[in-house]
């Protein structure tokens, strides 16, 4: 028994002993050691989950949907099947959705879907394949049909450079966000256009949830939730109608043109290329946008679930002359002729001519320094004595030329007014971005004397002369040499002298309202500058010659239409090695001008020959005249203008 | 006066309920209070998820622990003495039953265990841990504690049946305990010296065996489905273990909060019920619930070894020694599987785990052990 009792002890003390080191374990765990195991937890059992909210439409000036949102059946699939059972749903769906099944891996794989939402596998799925799914649940474990919102550009390709297209954010514009954005891999952003300018109104605000999961990634409770608010809705300055017309009448003149034999062209070309086109439409007196057309171009439901590669690839194709690019505001071209408004207006403002000054045009111009070389009118017409507006109703190259001569000269002799063809022009808004809050807008370029300077100093092998010279002030005189504009700022600039003067920023949109129709804020004008335009009248008069006088230079082009319909003025601008760029802006009321309608057509020839009869169509439109398709005006043999 | 004193004395020897150790008897019916809060904890989410009653496992458990107290009870009244007569006969039945589950018994998680009638489940293998400790006591003290090598024979051969019988079934948690008991109550017993150190090396060995044994029971129990967000490749066996100790870390000082662990709710520690009991515990009441909880069953350990020092005769003594052995052993291996430093094996926390055999059986023992303390002077 006495051993007993001692053996009975030792059991004590070893029971102590295991005691104690239970005792000390659980201290260590859970007060000594807590840190590290909490972290582990946490990261174990919460997980955030974003919902993405409604995105805002965009609508047409009057309200009628350009872009909204559109229910699409989809086919989801849980990615934490059982890998067995995985494989063969994997091989059903793709039987079934007559796809491969490494697409549908691709898909499942695909890091951007959370974790804890099914994985989008099909989308637009048929409705035989979705009922089939439904009714042989059993054979498609963690399978299900549901609703998404896609988004759906109403009118196909109609517009698709200013409203632009979404897109899922990559990794730049992961990192390039603000701080209080929130966007996550995987989120929806504006990548062009519209959709990417007013993308922080369209967004709306994320749901948030916070899930506390298990152990296998089941949901056990909601922590905490917050429900997406949807986008609000961006009403354009944008009429659909106007850019319906606007758009088929550019696609008619481009097809038309590649129809038309190119007699004037020197290289052998059988037709006019015209690979490419752009039509502004403005209204004058706000630099609203009323329609914008870029051609050639596509069709934004193509991306919204992302764009295939092939389609990219295609988009990217040179041969395909680049349709994602917006020619409205990123192509830059010679404005020709057309750019006689601000010379002209130069002229004025440095009081080298006046409104009644004649001049006697005999078909070419030289600058007294260097009187061997001449500069022509096209096809050396000869026009006689002209004034202001008749030397821009015929497009006289000759009187313009002058004026650029003896800038030139007064630049040279240090007389006021030598800068003034610049000056005048950057007044216009010539040689910068217009502002219109569309990306990858062009600023054109306006060249002087620094600019000419730089330009030998980076590469004088194509710049051989660091002076200006005066062929260079008055190659740009008529709108040549290296000035180059884009079709908004041309057009901007023919507004800013249709209203008398003002220069706006062009703009887009008009309001923005909630989801429930309420006005947020408005996006009103912006005046950006004033352009002193003196004798206006006798300008306008010279413009509406154009159209509407004999003699004008696209008079043809618009016989039969109600007497000061429109004004304009033509433009032809030569390209090296290329056809020339066919520019035509419009102006209607002629003398009282509301609208500003430009087209401009890449290798589409004369002024009047392509871009002004696109622009004939679009004003019958704007003026309630019965449409008439567009026809090619090619020029009379020896006689064009410039 | 006198009169008064005798019938005092009378009534204090016939009325041995005066002695009753309350402390003893009434902390395992605490313990099992907590336990079932703690298995609502760990199984209602389950439970409401697919779309059974919450309380499901709670009653179950309420319903063992009533007829626990009802075993206890009986335990307690009835002289121990007599008991050490009636239990050869448990003893049989408890073979019987052990054979026959290997026969007709229901196939869980890789053993064959227990017999499902209609809804109630018996596992003799918790039925084995009293018996053994009663017929064993009996024999030990049959021989006044004089064990030569035949009779030590005779005792390893009355432990070693049963102990065989559950290895075949195969539940080595269950084996582990037994041995661990038989051991101590050999040991006590007073077997001679040299045998005790070969009993000892026998037992390091089986247990080494069954470790490695174990953590190859784990990885076939446990079927966990992969982890579907986590890319790495947890090894299983290694999972539970991180997972548990995870969780009772995760409690902190003072814990989550009754029902507000995520790591329970999340059911990221499987079997949290039952051999996981402790890291429920450990998450929502912290170190000051888990440190309770360990006091708690120190203080019946310490009754128990009292009552063993206190004990009438050596088979008094040497039950109490059995059932101290198998709380200790079954406390230490479950909790400190739980906290990672003991290998993971299938043995239920006394009162805690969900399970009705082991609950019931727990309460018996206790009173054995009661019923041996209130009549150390009768």
């Amino acid at each position: 028994m006495i051993e007993s009792r001692v053996r009975m002890s030792i059991v004590g003390v070893i029971v102590l002993a295991l005691f104690g080191a239970l005792f000390a374990r659980l201290w260590y765990l859970q007060v000594a050691a807590t840190g590290e195991y909490a972290a582990a937890a946490q990261s174990n059992s919460v997980r955030v989950v974003n919902e993405p909210p409604i995105r805002g439409r965009i609508l047409d000036a009057k309200g009628r949907p350009l872009v909204e949102n559109r229910i699409a059946n989809v086919i989801t699939m849980d990615r934490k099947l059982d890998p067995s059972k995985l494989k063969m749903v994997v091989n059903r769906l793709a039987e079934l959705l007559t796809v491969s099944s490494a697409d549908i891996r691709k898909k499942l794989d695909d890091p951007r879907v959370s974790p804890y939402t099914p994985v989008p596998v099909a989308v637009d799925v048929p409705f035989g394949a979705l009922a089939y799914v439904s009714e042989h649940r059993e054979d498609f474990p963690g399978v299900s049909a549901e609703p998404l919102a896609i988004r759906s550009y109403v009118n196909g390709s109609k517009a698709a450079h200013v409203l632009g297209y979404v897109g899922e954010i990559n990794e730049q514009e992961l990192t390039a966000q603000s701080p209080g954005d929130h966007y996550e891999l995987g989120d929806t952003i504006g990548k062009s256009g519209v959709e990417l300018t007013y993308e922080s109104d369209l967004r709306g605000v994320p749901g948030k949830d916070t899930l506390e999961v298990d152990s296998i990634g089941r949901v056990v409770r909601t922590i905490s939730s917050r429900k997406p608010k949807p986008g609000n809705d961006i009403r354009l300055t944008l009429d659909l109608d106007v850019q319906k017309l606007a758009e088929d009448s550019l696609t008619q003149g481009i097809l038309a043109a590649r129809a038309t034999q190119d007699k004037s062209f020197k290289k052998g070309y059988q037709t006019l290329a015209a690979p490419a086109g752009s039509v502004v439409v403005l209204d004058a007196t706000t630099g609203s946008v009323v329609a914008m057309a870029s051609n050639p171009t596509y069709d934004p439901n193509t991306f919204a679930n992302g764009i295939p590669t092939p389609l990219w690839t295609a988009l990217n194709d040179p041969f395909g002359h680049y349709p994602l690019i917006n020619r409205a505001i990123a192509g830059q071209y010679a404005p020709g002729s057309t750019f006689k408004l601000v010379t002209a207006t130069a002229g004025l403002a440095s009081g080298d001519i006046t409104a009644t000054k004649i001049l006697n045009d005999r078909g070419s111009y030289s600058y007294p320094t260097d009187p061997g070389r001449l500069f022509t009118n096209d096809n050396r017409a000869v026009y006689g004595k002209v004034d202001l507006s008749k030397a821009i109703t015929v497009s006289s190259d000759v009187y313009f030329y002058t004026i650029g001569g003896d800038l030139y000269y007064r630049q040279k002799h240090s007389i006021p007014g030598g800068d003034a063809l610049q000056t005048t022009a950057r007044q216009f808004g010539f040689g910068r971005v217009t502002g219109i809050g569309l990306p990858n807008e062009a600023s054109g370029r306006i060249p002087d004397a620094a600019w000419k300077q730089k330009a030998h100093t980076d590469n004088p092998a194509a710049f051989p002369y660091a002076d200006w010279l005066p062929g260079d002030n008055i190659q740009s005189a008529v709108g040549q040499g290296d000035v180059v504009v884009t079709p908004l700022q041309l057009a901007n600039a023919y507004a800013a002298f249709a209203n008398g003067g003002t220069l706006h920023e062009p703009r887009l949109a008009d309001e923005v309202l909630n989801a429930s129709g309420k006005k947020v804020r408005d996006l009103a004008p912006i005046t950006i500058g004033q352009v002193p335009v003196p004798a206006r009248d006798s300008m306008l008069t010279g413009f509406a010659g154009v159209a509407g006088a004999k003699g004008g230079t696209a008079y043809n082009v618009f016989a039969g239409f109600p007497p000061g319909t429109v004004a304009g003025k033509t433009g032809t601008a030569q390209v090296q090695d290329k056809q020339s760029t066919s520019l035509f802006v419009g102006m209607s009321p002629a003398l009282n001008p509301k609208y500003i309608v430009l087209a401009i057509v890449e290798e589409g020839g004369y002024g009047a020959e392509t871009s002004a009869p696109i622009v004939r169509r679009i004003m019958q439109g704007l003026n309630g005249l019965p449409l008439t398709d567009v026809q090619i005006f090619p020029p009379a043999n020896g006689n064009g203008d410039t | 006066m006198s009169a008064v004193l005798t019938d005092r004395r009378a009534r204090l020897q016939t009325s041995p309920l005066r002695h009753l150790d309350i402390v003893l008897v009434l902390t395992p019916i605490l313990i099992s209070g907590l336990g079932l809060l703690m298995i609502y904890s760990a199984t209602h989410t389950g439970l409401e998820q697919a779309g059974g009653n919450p309380l499901n496992f709670v009653k179950r458990q309420a319903a063992a622990i009533f007829l626990g107290i009802v075993a206890m009870t009986i335990m307690t009244v009835i002289d121990y003495r007599r008991l050490r007569e009636l239990a050869l006969f448990g003893y049989g039945v408890t073979v019987i039953l052990l054979v026959a589950v290997l026969g007709i018994g229901v196939q869980v998680k890789g053993a064959q265990a227990r017999f499902d009638v209609g809804p109630i489940q018996i596992q003799p293998g918790e039925l084995a841990k009293l018996f053994v400790i009663l017929v064993l006591a009996g024999y030990c003290a049959l021989h006044r504690g004089d064990l030569d090598f035949r009779r030590l024979v005779v005792a390893l051969v009355i432990a070693g049946v049963p102990i065989g019988l559950i290895m075949l079934q195969p539940d080595l948690g269950t084996d582990l305990v037994l041995m661990f008991i038989v051991f101590t109550m050999l040991a006590v017993a007073g077997i001679r010296g040299r045998h005790l150190v070969i009993l000892l090396l026998l037992l390091v060995t089986v247990a080494i065996a069954a470790v490695n044994l174990g953590v190859l029971k784990d990885y076939q129990i446990e079927r966990l489905t992969s982890f579907a967000t986590e890319g790495q490749d947890i090894a299983r066996s290694g999972y539970n273990q991180e997972q548990s100790k995870i969780t009772v870390a995760s409690g902190g000082l003072t814990g989550q909060g009754l029902f507000e662990g995520t790591q329970t709710t999340g059911a990221y520690v499987p079997e949290q019920h039952t051999d996981f009991i402790f890291t429920v515990v450990g998450e929502e009441l912290g170190f000051v619930g888990g440190a309770t909880l360990l006091a708690l069953f120190a203080l019946i350990v310490w009754r128990t070894w009292r009552a063993a020092r206190l004990a009438n005769d050596l088979f008094g003594t040497l039950c109490c020694m059995g059932v101290l052995a198998m709380l200790v052993f079954q406390v230490f291996e479950n909790v400190g599987m739980t906290m990672g430093i003991m290998p993971i094996t299938g043995i239920p926390l006394p009162w805690m785990s969900y399970g009705g055999s082991s609950v019931i059986v727990s309460f018996a023992c206790i009173g054995l052990v009661a019923n041996i303390h209130m009549r150390r002077f009768t």
